[in-house]
């Protein structure tokens, strides 16, 4: 067994991990948070040599309530719609400054997709050095669970309720991938807290780019999507293995890979353990028919992004991110 | 002294002040400057970042980022673009960040106008930014200056306000100071907050109400205290280069004079020229008011002391009250033991013109038995349909 | 109290001071599991222990481990029918480690590189301990009780010592180099070793009793069970045991015509494949058993006993099996045979735990054969024990080898009658052995509890890639003798990857995945590269009890209990 280790100990042990970790614990994200993780291996990824401009949203929230907070990096937040504004002035600074320091910008999809669009655009079309990152937990979570443009087709939101007559969002996620591709920027690319090495190398990339990069970073949501904490990655990693979510990278605009998916597995194995899509598996025409549609959505993006593979690789949905003993992940 | 368009001398004046960066969103009348700066960096005379912005929300947000990571920097609006940034400025001014921004005041739409008035910058009093208004282009370059020094010793954020059109596109003689002289008032920009990876810090916290009203409190006081600062930098510019502003008001006429005219920006020169020429009027003193943030009281009762009369002349009013600046005055001389009747006059709304005529209509219109509660001196009621008048 | 900063701002990491841990409804804990190679192992081997020495590169500390249970490593390599395979929970996902190989590998190369077996001598006047038979029941218990700082006599009847390793398993299966090297350096651990000494003959029990404070008694069963059909059985009748002994004794064994072995143990798949390999014509086993599928399943209830490639490789070689068969009759002609005729025969089910063997009338079909061999199985010769045996056919010890009314007599392997394999031997010695220290203390030996091992259901399978077992060499059939070792052994890089593809079933494997998984950063590593054991601590001052730490471990070594 372990040896007993006192708690002082315990506290000195967050400053002597081999890796470093820019978002500290004591955070009040809720159990299972999938954005918390994916912003703390996101700043593991970047190193200490960074400044981060974070948007209104629930990891500003959690992360930096006065007095206390969780961020080991300078780190500023200004209001919901520009951190990318604010990354780019900062970005900007550090360039005359002669500084190498990174400069990156964290948002939510309530304010990427949404009310932060404008600022984003503006950002990518002026080739600023920021690595924007966006945290996709699919609606406006921080104010109560809202839809957004991002939220899935046929979700569940306070905003978009199951009623007589509607069945979740009526409007389909909003393809925010196409609008970053038609900036024509360097590196754009999807990743998921399922597949924590993918992630990691992702960042590295986009972060050693010159020119803006994109990275929309699919985060779970225990209270919003209505499943246990515990599954945050099960449930992150079904979203993959499914073709609901695919994991890409574009250059330029132009798709230049994708994760492969070795077993495609169908759309409701993913959807059956999210409360916000168990209307769905009512047994009414109307629920067979969102199924189907999310089923021929998923469809869809297997064919457009070429996920299934033709063969196991290490690096497909199966391969990617096993274990070995001793933890040497590929990165 | 060159003989220079007024935004071209504020351009001038921004890059004597060695910005590092500048934000550009362009909206008449303020597009000017902005102009003449990306002629002065293309020209290579001025070593800084012009980025030019897809709105004025980011033209604002760009210089907030800039100024947190240690760089000086400037942006300029008006009217629409400067209420656009609203959320940013706010922000900014409570986050107690460092910047300069020259608002060349224009009138908000609707209607739509292009033309001065300074509904613009008065809207945004509450958002706790230093507010100095600019009689005439020479006070604009050097308040801007001045405006620095202030910003970066308070920590908060200064607007400076110039008239659209009437200083921004008018030609003036104008003694642009030396960059020596600019370099000895202004020290390089040093901020004590400033993101850095070897000093990191969280800025932009959550503050829940146990501690909310503390932290606004802080920023009052500060604002509050400023008065000082803002003195003491009229005064060395004084020293700097022979010249000073103000600092907070000034007082001009003859000191037994029992009637005033108090007013704010470039109506001040045409109320100067109006006294000299209506000579056979009893000569009023002409009160030009160049701070608004912080709100000087106790200069305005000093001002005040002995008066019988004020008029006080703005060029905005807020809709369904009256007037702002003389609410303000009234406030601040209901103190005193026998204040002032204040009479209260908007005027030059949405850029028409204000004639020296205007000096003679103010005096008339204050010898009515009761202070004139508030009136658009300058409107034609035969333009109103009877049932809106 | 503290004050309002300027513009609101915050230090870094200042929320390391703030306790969320409060907020947990459960917790998450480390409690190792048991392995199902581990508790299908009758030698209570800990595959999953030494495999993950072999995967890091430590083929000595590997070895240890494995001898710290089974002493003889390169023997049960070859011979044992690896029952842990067949539990192995990888076979539910691919294929299972090949154990044995592994097994096999570390036996040989503490062999080449004579690695000294981790034992202190005992002090002088350390307590003696007799063992009665130098098969691997005896030795285990000899080598245990060495450990434990006792000093060991070992008698036993023949020659040399190994008992059945010797005289009853094939060379083609163990060769006598790999035989006599193995037992040589472990009896070079300091056991005395008496061979030519019979119980009963040359030291009776009670002479025994005197010298020494305590005796294991494993001397196998050496008297074969007395087998007739209807009371018939022919003149020229030795049992299959006796035959195959003789073989590997003289080299020399009588392989005419077509021959019928009954039985379903390794004895008679043994001395089958050695008839054909000398010459029979036809081979044929008769078993009411059933053949065992060759794969990866579990074997069923009524499978031979036989070790299953062994049956696999006897099958290629020609050998032809009868299950769910027996002899009703044999056809005789004066004194010899020239048949049998064989019905449907099988145990049933009878309830509460009972089995029947029955026999389906009406399904009698003829084998014409010109031998009959019984291997129906052995029971214990008493000469010598008769005190003790009384007219039972084995002893009748207790878990931990105990005879009832026999302080400080204690009975392992073959001679107690519960089926006997080799592996089963060694860990009745271990187990005596145990007993015997806790004998001589004066202290009771609590019973073990029944380990549940970790089912495949509760491993996250998502962090395994698939990847197929190493085959061992194995010479094709028109090559095979009984001449050579017929199965080769893996290599080093197969028995690595081997090691790499084992799950480690309910222990830490030091994969990161909690420490990297955690939203909480309450997984800390304790060290740099968390390689030992149990590298990460969890921070109860910010655990929040999620549990994404239990659900995404590989291995099932995270539980989550109620917060106390």
């Amino acid at each position: 067994m372990a040896a007993k280790h006192d708690r002082d100990e315990i506290a000195a042990l967050h400053h002597k991990q081999p890796a470093f970790r820019g978002l500290d614990a004591g955070h009040m994200a809720c159990p299972g948070c999938g954005q918390a993780l994916g912003a703390r291996l996101v700043t593991e990824a970047i190193g200490p040599d960074v400044i981060i401009a974070n948007a209104t949203g629930c990891l500003e929230v959690f992360t930096a309530a006065w007095p206390r907070s969780s961020w080991r990096v300078p780190w500023i937040h200004s209001l919901f719609e520009n951190a990318p504004a604010v990354a780019s002035g900062i970005e900007v600074a550090l360039k005359v400054q002669g500084r190498p320091t990174k400069v990156v910008a964290f948002g939510g999809d309530g304010g990427t997709f949404d009310i932060g669009l404008q600022s984003l655009s503006g950002m990518l079309e002026r080739n600023h050095n920021v690595l924007y990152v966006c945290f996709d937990n699919e609606a406006y979570m921080n104010t109560g669970v809202q839809r957004s443009s991002s939220t899935p087709h046929a979700a569940m939101t306070t905003t978009s309720p199951r009623g007589e007559h509607r069945m979740g969002k009526r409007h389909l996620k909003k393809d925010l991938l196409s609008i970053i591709g038609a900036h024509h920027i360097p590196y754009a690319a999807t990743a998921t807290v399922a597949y924590p090495s993918d992630l990691r190398a992702k960042v590295r990339r986009g972060i050693d780019i010159e020119g803006p990069a994109f990275i929309l970073v699919h985060s779970p949501c225990p209270l919003g999507w209505g499943h246990d904490g515990a599954l945050t990655i099960e449930v992150a990693r079904l979203a993959v293995q499914t073709g609901i979510f695919p994991l890409i990278e574009m250059e330029r605009g132009i798709p230049v890979s994708a994760m492969k998916i070795r077993e495609l597995r169908p759309v409701s194995d993913y959807l059956k353990l999210q409360d916000r899509f168990r209307h769905l598996f009512e047994n009414v025409p109307e629920a067979h028919e969102e199924l189907e549609h999310l089923q021929e959505l998923a469809n869809y993006n297997v064919e457009l992004y070429g996920l299934r593979g033709e063969r196991p690789e290490s690096g497909d949905s199966e391969g990617s991110d096993t274990v070995t003993r001793g933890g040497l992940r590929s990165s | 002294m060159e003989a220079i368009e007024g935004s071209a001398a504020i351009a001038r004046a921004v890059a004597l002040c060695r910005p590092q960066v500048v934000a550009a969103y362009p909206i008449t009348p303020q597009t000017h400057i902005v102009e003449n700066l990306a002629q002065l960096i293309a020209d290579g005379k001025l070593r800084c970042e012009m980025v030019s912005v897809e709105s004025e929300f980011s033209a604002a947000s760009v210089v907030l980022g800039a100024a947190a990571s240690g760089s000086r920097a400037y942006t300029a609006s008006s009217a629409q673009g400067l209420l656009l940034m609203t959320e940013v400025l706010y922000n900014i001014a409570g986050l107690r960040i460092p910047l300069v921004l020259t608002c060349a005041n224009r009138g908000i739409g609707a209607p739509v106008t292009a033309w001065n008035d300074q509904q613009d910058s008065m809207t945004m009093r509450d958002a706790g930014w230093i507010q100095l208004y600019c009689a005439d282009n020479q006070e604009a370059v050097d308040t801007i200056i001045q405006a620095y020094r202030i910003a970066e010793r308070t920590e908060l954020p200064v607007m400076v306000c110039v008239d659209g059109f009437t200083l921004t596109h008018t030609l003036e003689p104008i003694d642009i100071p030396t960059q020596e002289q600019v370099d000895s008032f202004l020290p390089p920009y040093k901020f004590a907050r400033a993101l850095d990876p070897s000093r990191p810090i969280t800025i932009g916290n959550l503050v829940t109400p146990d501690y909310y009203a503390e932290a606004r409190y802080t920023h009052h006081r500060a604002l509050l205290r400023a008065l000082e600062e803002i003195a003491a930098a009229d005064q060395d510019w004084e020293r700097t280069v022979g010249r000073r502003c103000g600092p907070l008001l000034t007082v001009d006429g003859p000191a037994q004079s029992r009637i005033a005219i108090l007013s704010i920006g470039s109506v001040v020169g045409t109320l100067l020229d109006a006294r000299d020429e209506y000579r056979e009027l009893e000569p009023a003193k002409i009160i030009k008011l160049r701070s608004m943030r912080p709100f000087p009281v106790d200069a305005i009762q000093e001002a005040c002391a002995g008066l019988e009369d004020l008029i006080v002349l703005e060029r905005a009013f807020s809709a369904g009250s009256g007037a702002i600046i003389a609410s303000e005055v009234r406030a601040a001389l209901s103190e005193m033991k026998a204040p002032p009747r204040v009479h209260s006059f908007a005027a030059g709304l949405g850029g028409r013109d204000m004639p020296l005529e205007l000096y003679r209509r103010l005096l008339e219109a204050a010898k009515t038995a009761t202070a004139a509660r508030f009136s658009i001196i300058d409107l034609d009621l035969s333009k109103v349909a009877e049932e809106d008048r | 109290m503290p004050t309002v900063t300027r513009g609101s701002f915050a230090n870094a990491s200042t929320s390391l001071l703030f306790n969320t841990g409060g907020w947990r409804q459960m917790r998450p804990e480390h409690r190792g599991r048991h392995a199902p190679c581990a508790t299908a192992c009758p030698a209570a081997e800990m595959p999953r222990d030494y495999l993950a020495h072999v995967a890091s590169g430590n083929l000595r500390e590997a070895w240890e481990n494995l001898v710290a249970a089974n002493p003889i490593p390169a023997i049960t390599g070859r011979v044992c029918h690896h029952p842990c395979e067949a539990h192995c929970n990888r076979r539910s996902y691919d294929e299972s480690i090949a154990i044995h190989g592994v097994e096999r590998f570390l036996g040989d190369r503490a062999i080449e590189e004579n690695w000294p077996y981790p034992i202190r001598s005992a002090a002088n006047d350390a307590p003696e301990i007799a063992v009665v038979g130098a098969g691997p029941a005896g030795l285990s218990a000899a080598y245990r009780l060495l450990r434990g700082g006792l000093k060991v006599t070992i008698f036993d009847s023949e020659p040399q010592p190994g008992g059945l390793l010797r005289s009853a398993l094939p060379p083609y299966r163990l060769p006598r180099e790999i035989l006599d090297r193995e037992l040589e350096r472990l009896l070079a651990t300091g056991m005395t070793f008496r061979p030519n000494t019979r119980i009963g003959r040359d030291v009776s029990i009670e002479e025994l009793q005197q010298s020494f404070r305590a005796i294991f008694l494993a001397p196998g069963t050496g008297r074969h069970r007395s087998w007739s059909v209807d009371g018939v059985k022919p003149g020229d009748l030795r049992s299959g045991l006796d035959l195959l002994k003789e073989w590997i004794s003289i080299g020399e064994i009588s392989a005419r015509g077509k021959i019928a072995i009954v039985g379903g143990g390794n004895t008679a798949i043994d001395l089958a494949r050695v008839l054909k390999f000398s010459g029979a014509a036809e081979v044929h086993i008769i078993t009411f058993q059933t053949l065992p599928e060759i794969g990866n399943n579990k074997p069923p209830a009524d499978a031979m006993s036989a070790t299953p490639r062994e049956i696999r490789q006897a099958l290629e070689e020609g050998v032809i099996v009868h299950d769910h068969r027996g002899v009703k009759r044999l056809l005789m002609r004066g004194g010899n045979i020239v048949g049998v005729e064989i019905v449907h025969m099988r145990e049933l089910d009878e309830g509460g735990g009972k089995r029947k063997l029955v026999s389906f009338e009406g399904t009698e079909t003829v084998l014409k054969v010109d031998r009959v061999i019984p291997a129906v199985g052995q029971q214990v010769d008493p000469a010598g024990f008769e005190h003790i045996l009384g007219r039972a056919e084995f002893f009748k010890p207790d878990h931990i080898g105990r005879l009832d009314g026999h302080p400080g007599i204690f009975v392992g392997g073959d001679a107690r009658g519960a089926g006997g394999s080799v592996a089963g031997a060694i860990g009745d010695g271990h187990r005596a052995a145990l007993a015997i220290q806790g004998y001589l203390r004066g202290t009771d030996v609590q019973r073990e509890k029944a380990h549940e091992p970790i089912a495949y259901s509760e491993l996250n399978l998502s962090y395994f890639d698939h990847a197929l077992r190493v085959q061992a060499p194995i010479l094709d059939i028109a090559s095979r003798s009984t001449a050579a070792e017929i199965e080769g052994p893996i290599s080093r890089e197969g028995a690595r990857a081997e090691a790499s593809r084992c799950f480690s079933c309910g222990e830490c494997m030091s994969c990161d995945n909690c420490w990297t998984l955690c939203p909480d950063n309450a997984v800390l590593k304790v060290h740099e590269s968390a390689r030992e054991r149990i590298g990460y601590v969890f921070d109860y001052d910010h655990c929040k009890g999620c549990g994404i730490c239990a659900h995404e471990c590989p291995v099932g070594f995270i539980t989550m209990i109620d917060e106390p």
